[in-house]
């Protein structure tokens, strides 16, 4: 609860500080953060990946299941999306609704080995990341899957207008999906008591299943941006060389839990991938090295952690500041654990 | 009420002997067939348990027999491929029987490919300026287990799950690996070939294997630790509660891992005396596939077993070979063999968890 | 239909069997060894089982160069392909040449490069033969090596060509009056030694103007001396009156920051852009429709074609698709006891390398000239030189002539 004020402050901000202190140091290096006339479109376009990203790790995460997979599923949806497009024609509208309706096949068919293995849901994901990586470079034998010779293909990852529609779309349905449906009730019962959601009728597999589904979807928008702006999309990727793509998006995934207690963690999501797009900028803007990047983000990870789980204790040394002599501290505020599935 | 005398109830109430045998014999025949059923379900619980626990060691039977079946009938060199099998495998054993200890108590660590990485570049940096094999292997296991409390103890510090320390330990290690490699001025980290092939033994790798597999099955076996370690992973709550100190657990786990990662690191530095930023990428991984393939419990527990990581690794190298063997010269062999070795991958898991059903499904 | 333990069990035990009945088929059959045609002198030679290790194998360039073997070579000499997985690093090497070793083959040819020395002591102790293609060896590793007696060679374009080559692309663009640059970079960050040489040529090429120098640096050692100390090409180094550095991109990593850094590069609006290696597959569609030309050291594909044709592209080197075909024909005389020796009975170093092409016409002309069906270096031009008692002399000259001009003019 809180005023309007404490919730807006809450929710704006981390993306305003961040954006503050890295135009600050640009602006101090003499540099500009929007050097050029697409860093628009760059910032619209890692925001709706990383958004995406988030919520697919997320949304699974959130019930204790650790996806590998995200990456695969994106390659793999994307793979069979564009080898049909260019295959058999259809252009780019047929490249997309191939691509999303792959991931959200992929995505079922990753829950329902789930569900009916019933075996841990991380182990799970890596039977899946070795199974859809392993499909993606079988088709097409390892090569590259190259769009050069079909620029109607790259002209979505290329326009800013689209971008912006993916993330307020992809944003609403979530929203919608998750936090104002009976599907979307069942799955935070689920969370916060299984065995007795299970035992009040709640179909846990198909919830499951649904959920996976979902992240699939959104893994299959990821790998259709990415292939559509970078040209190409690189199926010969194996030996789980694409679960990097889930670790970009730890922060904003903590960043969005944090948010969501002043207003929505879908919207969090939003933010927080909003926030590691401008901090890439920065990057650019003061021509770090990849080295110093990962580093940097890295630490940047921890600390917002240590802050996250030390809260408790720092508000309760700011009240007893505060209060100095005489007056009692009040209440510290609970510790909410973001992300408690990954123990 | 089994007290009756039929001889006198007969004489008293006129009641036919065989009614009241019938009720109390219906009795006792009920409580003995509910005995019976129960007595089944727990064999067959029994048999379930065994059955998921000599899975992984019958997925290694099954693969070996592939593997020699397969080989011997394409005129591989079937000596040259055991002494290889051994080689490709041992690395990837010890550093996960050492991590066994992280995953036993319901931890994660996604770093271990990274500091192996980084204690390999340190021990052979160590070796191009004293020459020395004993400092090497000193080197190797210092950095790693330094590199490892860390993780541990910034975790137990600040109170953070362990698993996003690890994951912002693998970019913080990745970043030292490309220092270190920038310190020669070049590419790569080279240690001299000849010292190398020298020590780059079977007996070598045979004898740091067996050294410290026998230190970890005693301290998960025979000592508290590896109680303690099960408890916490299977209830951590209870064990909050029976007074065990989570956080040196944690960091004595974290300790053994990082002897097992040293050790790793260095059997590595003497098989490849080449290191670049990219080498041990994907032992990471590897290691993860090993101890699941090993019948290994990844959220921890009492049913974690410290020899998971040898059958799961051996299990690993014959797969590989065999499929290597069987995939060479076919275009996109690489993604077949990856498939077939998820649909493995999944069989082992499955049938290694088939004693443990429960009613929700698992986290 | 349940899925029970039996099911599973009863799964795992098909796909063995399945896996042992496709072994035992597959040994069974003959595998793509040659088929004698009506070349006599074919038709005399024994089969051999040749390993190839290679370290990228998605790229257009790789894909064609095994074309050529597993296509045509196989088709026409009585020889068996096996490939490698892509290999990362020194690891997946050595446990290739484990394999390689386990199963039989008499020669590798290698393409992978990150411990070269540890796959010559492993063929050496296994006694099967090791030849370099489109690669060379360092002259100290040369110096230790040559006189292995199951080392066969290396042909292929050395350090030296790589750095001539990135120089002439340069000398062509400053020919055309271009004075603002963009440098793509590629693996230098990773140390990848043919696109630190190649991108020390550039810098060289324009320090050829006595006001330009990269960190103080004119000369190729020094400039390289100062890309491998850095890691990477600081454009704040480079001083001119003459030239601009205008941007400078590097890797592949296409995250916020990479994608930022090539917006910033192209929307700087230099005359070209200078790239080590795949520079159209990068930058093609961003420089579409600009007026920037791309420079880049590639292979021949169709893509390439196309964008030279619509002016994306001003100049490309390439290694042509037939290129490994001496190399083959050097290792399979070894494996059939006619190993060609230099003088003193050393494994030979002979230098090859690239074509070049800067319009649509000579592109497309060495396309015709040089594919897959027909290769400049085909079974005719090859079989001379298999075990056909040539000289050392005679191969050599052989190679030494690789230009365009020498094979397809």
């Amino acid at each position: 609860m809180g005023s309007f004020m404490q919730r807006t402050t809450g929710t704006l901000i981390i993306p305003v500080g961040v954006f503050a202190v890295v135009w600050a140091l640009a602006a101090i290096d003499g540099a500009s953060l929007f050097s050029s006339g697409d860093s628009l479109l760059i910032l619209a376009r890692t925001t709706a990946v990383t958004m995406l990203t988030t919520m697919a790790l997320a949304i699974n995460l959130n019930s204790g299941r650790f996806d590998f997979s995200l990456g695969a599923m994106a390659l793999a949806s994307s793979t069979i999306g564009a080898h049909i497009a260019i295959t058999y024609g259809g252009g780019f509208p047929a490249m997309a609704a191939i691509t999303l309706v792959a991931g959200a096949l992929l995505g079922a068919f990753s829950g329902f080995l789930y569900t009916t293995l019933r075996i841990s849901p991380l182990v799970s994901s890596l039977g899946v990341t070795l199974l859809y990586e392993g499909f993606a470079f079988t088709i097409t034998g390892g090569a590259n899957i190259s769009f050069t010779q079909y620029p109607e293909l790259v002209s979505f990852g290329k326009s800013l207008t689209a971008m912006i529609a993916v993330i307020i779309v992809a944003l609403f349905a979530v929203y919608m999906v998750f936090d104002r449906s009976r599907f979307g009730s069942d799955y935070r019962s689920l969370i916060t008591g299984q065995s007795a959601a299970v035992s009040a009728g709640v179909k846990e597999k198909g919830n499951a299943i649904r959920t996976y589904a979902v992240s699939g979807a959104l893994m299959g928008m990821v790998g259709l941006i990415q292939a559509s702006s970078k040209g190409l999309i690189e199926a010969g990727s194996i030996n789980f060389s694409t679960i990097g793509i889930m670790f970009t998006a730890f922060l904003p995934m903590f960043v969005g839990g944090y948010i969501g207690r002043f207003s929505n963690d879908k919207l969090g999501y939003l933010l927080g991938a909003l926030s590691m797009s401008v901090i890439g900028l920065g990057y650019s803007a003061l021509r770090m090295t990849s080295a110093e990047q990962s580093l940097i983000t890295a630490l940047l990870l921890v600390a917002f952690l240590i802050f996250l789980s030390n809260e408790e204790r720092v508000t309760r040394w700011w009240r007893r500041m505060k209060a100095g002599k005489g007056a009692a501290p009040s209440e510290p505020t609970s510790l909410e654990s973001v992300g408690a599935g990954a123990r | 009420m089994h007290d009756l005398n039929p001889t006198d109830v007969s004489k008293e109430t006129d009641v036919p002997v065989d009614t009241r045998n019938d009720a109390t014999a219906k009795a006792a025949d009920k409580a003995e067939s509910t005995a019976k059923a129960e007595a089944k379900a727990a064999s067959k619980a029994r048999r379930s348990k065994l059955f998921a626990d000599l899975a992984p060691l019958i997925g290694l039977a099954v693969l070996a027999i592939a593997f020699v079946v397969v080989g011997t009938s394409s005129g591989t060199n079937m000596s040259y491929a055991l002494e290889t099998l051994i080689n490709q495998s041992v690395i990837i054993v010890i550093i996960a029987t050492g991590a066994i200890f992280i995953f036993a108590m319901g931890s994660f660590d996604i770093s271990l490919g990274a500091s192996t990485l980084v204690a390999a570049m340190v021990a052979g940096l160590v070796h191009n300026a004293t020459g020395s094999l004993w400092l090497m292997l000193g080197a190797a296991v210092l950095t790693a287990v330094v590199t490892s409390l860390i993780s541990a103890t910034l975790a137990a510090v600040f109170n953070l799950p362990v698993f996003v320390t690890t994951v912002a330990m693998l970019s913080v290690l990745g970043a030292v690996a490309s220092a270190l490699v920038q310190t020669t001025g070049g590419a790569q980290i080279r240690v001299d070939r000849s010292f190398a092939r020298e020590y780059d033994t079977l007996t070598v790798k045979l004898i740091v294997a067996a050294v410290f597999i026998a230190l970890c099955v005693f301290l998960f076996n025979y000592t508290r630790l590896g109680r303690v370690e099960k408890l916490i992973g299977g209830n951590p709550i209870t064990a909050k509660l029976t007074g065990v100190s989570m956080k040196l657990t944690a960091i004595a786990a974290f300790g053994i891992a990082g002897l097992g990662v040293g050790l790793g690191a260095f059997l590595t530095v003497l098989r490849t005396p080449t290191l670049t930023v990219t080498s041990a990428s994907d032992i990471g991984m590897n290691i993860l596939v090993a101890m699941v393939f090993g019948g290994m419990v990844i959220s921890g527990g009492p049913r974690s077993r410290i020899y998971a990581a040898i059958i799961g690794g051996i299990s690993m190298a014959l797969l590989n070979q065999t499929m290597a063997i069987m995939l060479q010269g076919m275009a996109g062999g690489a993604g077949i063999a990856q498939m077939v070795r998820a649909v493995l991958f999944l069989a082992v898991v499955w049938l290694a968890a088939s004693g443990f059903r429960t009613k929700v499904l698992p986290r | 239909m349940r899925i029970t333990r039996k099911t599973v069990a009863g799964t795992a035990a098909a796909v063995g069997t399945t896996l042992v009945l496709a072994a035992c088929s597959s040994t069974a059959s003959p595998e793509a060894s040659g088929s004698p045609d009506a070349d006599g002198d074919a038709a005399a030679l024994e089969s051999v089982k040749m390993c190839v290790l290679v370290a990228d194998v998605t790229s257009s360039e790789a894909l064609s160069f095994r074309d050529y073997y597993t296509q045509y070579v196989a088709s026409e000499f009585p020889v068996e392909f096996v490939y490698s997985d892509e290999l990362a690093d020194a690891e997946a090497e050595k446990t290739a040449m484990e394999g390689f070793i386990a199963n039989n083959c008499e020669a590798v040819i290698s393409f992978a490069s990150a411990d070269r020395p540890t796959q010559l002591d492993m063929a050496e102790d296994a006694g099967i033969y090791y030849a370099v293609a489109t690669g060379a060896l360092s002259e100290e590793e040369y110096e230790t090596f040559k006189d292995y007696e199951y080392y066969v060679g290396a042909i292929g374009p050395d350090v030296m060509t790589e750095y001539q080559a990135g120089y002439d692309m340069a000398q062509y663009f400053i020919g055309e009056g271009d004075t603002s640059f963009g440098i793509f970079g590629g693996g230098i960050p990773y140390y990848l030694e043919m696109h630190i040489y190649r991108a020390a040529g550039m810098l060289a090429a324009l320090a050829e103007d006595p006001t330009t120098s990269y960190g103080g640096a004119t000369e190729m050692g020094d400039i390289l001396g100062k890309i491998y100390a850095d890691g990477t090409i600081n454009i704040g180094d480079f001083e001119s009156d003459v030239y601009e550095l205008t941007g400078y991109l590097e890797t592949w990593d296409f995250d916020a920051a990479w994608q930022a850094s090539m917006a910033d590069m192209v929307g700087a609006s230099p005359d070209a852009i200078l790239a080590v290696g795949t520079g159209n597959a990068i930058l093609g569609s961003a420089v579409d429709g600009t007026g920037i030309q791309i420079g880049d050291i590639d292979a021949y594909t169709e893509d390439n074609l196309a964008a030279m044709e619509n002016g994306t592209l001003g100049y490309l080197a390439g290694k042509f698709t037939s290129i490994n075909g001496p190399i083959f024909a050097a290792t399979y005389s070894a494996v059939v006891g006619e190993p060609y020796r230099t003088e003193d009975g050393s494994a030979f170093a002979l230098s090859q390398g690239y074509w070049t092409a800067t319009s649509a016409e000579e592109f497309q002309e060495i396309i015709d000239a040089d594919n897959v069906e027909t290769p400049v270096y085909d079974a005719d031009t090859l079989t001379p030189f298999i075990a056909q008692g040539a000289t050392f002399d005679e191969f050599a000259d052989f190679v030494s002539k690789y230009t365009f001009a020498d094979l397809a003019g």
